[in-house]
């Protein structure tokens, strides 16, 4: 008898778990679906005339050839290119020597210099656009690139100069004494050694700023504002009213201006990960 | 204008619970969790200004959410949230909850990879239940983190939200979704008053550095 209450006490136990599991799953499929119901709407829409879309039936490119002849959608690819590129190149430049000098050369108040610049991620871009925009008005630099790649860089040095001293803190100092041994000078040590050691590191700023710069709206808005350097995020919120309610158009345009950095997120998800949580495991 | 900012906190909790509870489920290491993940985050790799067409087309009168009222039999509701100022916002508060999640949900999956196995094993040996685990071990030890979340969706809710606003709302109707931030735009730039801009601005840095403040003297107290 106990033995088929014991058996009976199994079997609701499996019963049991199997519910939870289906419960679990049947939550993140629901997840699922409201997360990714967005990207399939523009995928499902881009694909459709307006009277294919009004009807929902039927697919064409229709609204591509459209959305290429109404808007200068290369052109604006193109100057997201350059900006995002020019603007990781700057950052890169900043905060991978920043990061050498602060993280291992060390030097007299450089703990100082380094709490400034953490201190500096602290405030919000908006404090200090206005005062940013007079300044560049001023030096005569809106409306070209390097004005807006300017603004970038400033804005995203400090972070990625904190990842680097973070990740050059972690190597071993062993690693520089054998150089110093070796003859090397601490110029041929951070190009021979560190940067080949700071890959990783690299590579996660180098994502995070991509999907930053190339997203964003604010910056390219106020400092880009004639059409022929304008970016494609900018392109598309300016987009002229008329074109506002062709819905399918809006998706296509909207689709070929995120594919760059989602395609950026799915190869190179592992470092965005580790980039974003650098700040929190500490 | 600062209400709105007021209101917009309220989204906040929101925005930290829901990442939470989905991370407590994944953090089980269901099958796929990993797909799950990368699922959840890419919202994170989209720009506001997309997510913002989208969105648009969600709350618009004949838009989505109308046509799921239609599906369930409640069509004679015409939600029109866009035009209506509260309405808007929260409206503009269910996006920023959307595109947060990935974000939180990430934090929170770090953190929970930082407590050791050997906790749950000792609390298996005890023989805790899997809610008991979950309260007893696992949310008090993420207490940091959520801390964390609360500083990055805060500043995030006050600084980053000025894209999707420009797109969805312009601020409006009325001014119903302007926060800090827009008005710092709408005023410095749109209608060229840069003292009052910058003013503003001011205002935004020391919310946000007050808050940001407030959260490193926890911490520390805790540790």
């Amino acid at each position: 008898m106990s033995s088929l209450a014991v058996a009976r006490g199994h079997a609701t136990r499996l019963w049991r778990r199997r519910l939870t599991r289906s419960l679990v799953y049947l939550t993140l499929l629901v997840t699922t679906v409201v997360m990714l119901y967005p990207f399939w709407y523009m995928a499902d829409n881009a694909f459709r005339s307006l009277e294919q879309y009004q009807l929902q039936s039927g697919f064409s490119l229709d609204s591509w050839r459209e959305l290429f002849r109404t808007l200068p959608i290369g052109r604006q690819l193109v100057n997201s290119t350059i900006l995002t590129m020019g603007s990781i190149a700057l950052i890169l430049v900043a905060s991978t020597t920043a990061g050498y000098a602060l993280g291992v050369l060390r030097y007299r108040y450089s703990s100082a210099v380094f709490l400034l610049i953490i201190s500096s991620m602290m405030v919000p871009m908006q404090s200090i656009i206005i005062p940013e925009y007079v300044n560049l008005a001023r030096l005569g630099f809106i409306n070209h690139f390097y004005g807006a790649i300017l603004v970038y860089a400033a804005l995203g040095a400090p972070f990625s100069t904190f990842l680097m001293t973070a990740y050059f803190r972690r190597l071993p100092e062993d690693v520089i004494e054998a150089a110093l041994m070796d003859g090397l000078g601490y110029g041929r040590i951070f190009l021979q050694i560190m940067l080949p050691l700071a890959v990783p590191a690299i590579v996660t700023i180098v994502v995070l700023q991509f999907i930053q710069i190339w997203d964003d709206l604010l910056v390219g808005l106020l400092f880009l504002q004639t059409p022929d350097v304008r970016p494609i995020t900018v392109g598309l919120a300016t987009i002229p009213s008329q074109h506002l309610l062709n819905v399918p158009v809006l998706m296509a345009g909207s689709l070929i201006s995120a594919a760059p950095a989602i395609a950026v997120y799915l190869v190179f998800q592992r470092y965005l990960i580790a980039g974003l949580t650098t700040g929190v495991s500490k | 204008m600062l209400e709105n900012n007021a209101t917009i906190v309220l989204a906040i909790p929101v925005a930290i619970l829901l990442p939470l509870g989905v991370a407590l489920l994944i953090n089980s290491h269901v099958r796929g969790w990993r797909v799950f993940r990368s699922v959840f985050f890419l919202p994170t790799a989209v720009s506001w200004v997309v997510i913002g067409f989208v969105a648009v087309r969600f709350f618009a009168n004949d838009g989505i959410l109308h046509d799921l009222l239609t599906r369930v039999g409640l069509g004679f509701i015409h939600p029109d949230a866009l035009s209506h100022e509260r309405s808007a916002l929260i409206a503009v508060m269910i996006t920023f909850v959307w595109s947060m999640f990935g974000t939180n949900l990430i934090i929170f999956l770090a953190g929970m990879a930082t407590i050791d196995q050997e906790i749950y094993d000792a609390a298996k040996v005890d023989g805790a239940s899997a809610f008991g685990v979950m309260f007893r071990i696992t949310i008090p030890l993420l207490k940091r983190f959520v801390q964390f979340t609360f500083v990055i969706t805060l500043i995030t809710a006050f600084t980053a939200l000025f894209s999707l606003i420009f797109v969805m709302t312009g601020g409006g109707p009325g001014f119903g979704t302007t926060t800090l931030e827009f008005f710092i735009y709408q005023d410095g730039f749109a209608q060229s008053y840069f003292g009052l801009g910058a003013t503003a601005g001011v205002v935004l840095f020391v919310a946000v550095f007050a808050v940001s403040m407030l959260q490193l003297r926890l911490l520390r107290v805790d540790d």
